[in-house]
């Protein structure tokens, strides 16, 4: 899978949806860290511009990398991936 | 009146970090019910970050010699959940309220109560942020978020990585991305060469830090990545994405120095300018802080056994004051022999002070080297967004501060700055510099509001008491 370090063996496949489309991830991944991997940048749109917003803290402080699970804000740094779970950008709508 | 929703322990710790471990592993072995609440997926913190469970990376990212330490820890940890004593920990927990005895936490969407007679605080720190135009471009980050990137979760942060802040986390950041096969393009320390100088007795003197940064040196030089000293980012660009920076030389106070600038093509940008201790549960059970710019500004005040002066309340480690992950193991023993001594009369061993207070005085002599550079916060220009969560400019926090008198809670009744969810952890060093005009100078404290991390509003309706 592109954008893991390589060697650090396989782990069983998750698959989730990103703003409708399809993402391979691997469990234990976060929300944010399986859509860094594949290649997905910008997860939040900021609250009164509309700017794209991504990762800045990892570590559940910043709440800039947002998104919108099955219809709940969570933060995707600390949310670890479920399959089938639906996620959509967070922030301005 | 107790609910399945409560749990009951003669201690609650709050962090999985050397810190916290270190005192549930003294105070399990001593027979205690201890209950560990940790925001994290696995034991270690930030500093000693494992990857998922099952996940190995055997040697693929070269390791500092510090972190046996954490390897040890962890192992101790993990062993005492496992013999059957009464240790427990709670992953993926957030502690949202506390007061003295009780610690009310979100689990799993789940509003949850930890009754505890002692509290220990060994709740770490968090990336200092320094505002710079483009600082919002996704792909800059803080250098902590690039650890937990690639120790974390094995993931490659890009091709071409700059490295920018002040301290010695600017070498772990480095040695990390050159392990995930990273380009580190440049790797610039705000701090002058003079200055980091003053760093050297304290490393040199000191067996384990010689040893650490020596061994830093030689990664560094093995990938040809040079330290550059009094350097730093001026902004960065792209198109929805940061596709490269402009970095330039600071005077000895963090000023950008005009006609210095350089272009540098990149696409991760990783910033750290140094660590704020997490002092906001301590805040809330009413322990008294004091303001060392030095250890990364507000920190929890403790005696020289790790007591605060709240009633059972004890705090360790980064929460009082940056000090990295040996003073905080240490300091986590002393916070256990000190409960057990508060429990059954047993005297501390003035060795284990002596070590905590050695380690301490090491530390701060090393920081010293590296405290806040006012002129950084001239990064920023005026339409540059300070507050991220309400996308605040420089200008109009600044115009706050000025309207409604020089003060962190005046910006955010003039403009909700420091208002949304992130409850002005990110935004506090610089806002805090446009209240006073001076970050060095003692500013209001943050304001301590509950939630203290923003949680489900079923949660606090639901919590149990």
């Amino acid at each position: 899978m592109s954008g893991r370090i390589a060697g650090m063996g396989d782990r069983e496949l998750v698959e989730f949806q990103f703003e409708g489309e399809k993402v391979s991830a691997w469990a234990g991944d976060s929300i944010a860290m399986a859509l860094w991997a594949a290649g997905q940048r910008d997860v939040r749109k900021s609250s009164s511009v509309g700017a794209p917003r991504g990762v800045l803290c990892n570590m559940g402080i910043c709440y800039e990398c947002l998104v919108v699970v099955d219809g709940e804000t969570v933060r995707s740094c600390t949310t670890l991936v479920r399959p089938g779970m639906s996620v959509r950008r967070g922030g301005k709508q | 009146m107790s609910d399945e929703r409560t749990i009951e322990a003669d201690v609650g710790v709050v962090g999985a970090g050397p810190g916290g471990m270190a005192a549930a592993i003294k105070l399990a072995a001593a027979g205690l019910r201890v209950v560990v609440l940790d925001e994290g997926q696995r034991a270690g913190g930030q500093i000693f970050r494992q990857l998922p469970e099952g996940v190995r990376a055997d040697g693929l990212i070269a390791e500092p010699p510090s972190h046996d330490h954490g390897h040890d820890l962890i192992e101790a940890f993990e062993q005492q959940k496992d013999v059957g004593t009464k240790l427990q920990v709670v992953h993926g927990a957030t502690v949202w309220d506390a007061q003295p005895g009780r610690l009310w936490f979100e689990h799993a969407g789940a509003s949850r109560l930890l009754r505890c007679t002692h509290i220990v605080l060994a709740a770490g720190a968090y990336d200092r942020c320094i505002p710079f135009p483009g600082w919002t471009l996704p792909g800059v980050m803080t250098a902590g978020a690039l650890q937990v990137m690639v120790r974390g979760f094995g993931v490659v942060p890009g091709k071409r990585a700059l490295v920018v802040g002040s301290g010695p986390l600017l070498l772990p950041t480095v040695t990390s991305l050159l392990g995930a096969g990273v380009e580190v393009v440049a790797a610039l320390e705000a701090s002058s060469r003079w200055r980091g100088a003053r760093a050297l007795p304290a490393v040199l003197l000191h067996a384990a830090r010689r040893r650490e940064a020596f061994w830093y040196l030689k990664q560094l030089s093995r990938a040809r990545v040079k330290l550059s000293w009094g350097w730093t980012v001026f902004a960065c660009e792209g198109d929805g994405r940061v596709q490269r920076a402009i970095i330039g030389k600071v005077d000895g106070r963090g000023r950008p120095k005009k006609g210095t600038e350089r272009t540098i093509e990149c696409d991760v940008v990783g910033a750290g300018f140094g660590l704020v201790p997490s002092i906001e549960i301590g805040l809330r059970l009413g322990v008294a802080s004091q303001f060392v710019p030095d250890r990364g500004g507000h920190c929890l005040v403790v005696d020289r056994e790790q007591r605060t002066n709240a009633e059972a309340v004890y705090a360790v480690g980064e929460v009082c004051g940056i000090g990295g992950a040996d003073v905080a193991s240490v300091e986590g023993e002393v916070a256990a022999l000190s409960i057990l001594q508060a429990r059954t009369g047993a005297t501390i061993p003035p060795a284990a002070l002596s070590r905590a207070a050695a380690q301490r005085r090491a530390a701060d002599a090393m920081l010293r080297a590296f405290g806040p550079l006012p002129g950084l916060h001239e990064l920023a220009r005026p339409d540059t967004v300070v507050c991220r969560c309400e996308d605040v400019t420089k200008l109009r926090a600044g115009e706050a501060a000025s309207l409604h008198g020089g003060s962190m809670r005046a910006i955010k009744v003039g403009c909700r700055a420091g208002m949304g969810p992130c409850q002005a952890r990110i935004c506090g060093p610089s806002l805090q510099a446009l209240a006073t005009g001076d970050p060095g100078r003692v500013a209001d404290l943050p304001i301590v509001q509950v939630p203290l991390k923003p949680v489900r509003s079923e949660t606090i309706l639901t919590a149990p008491d």
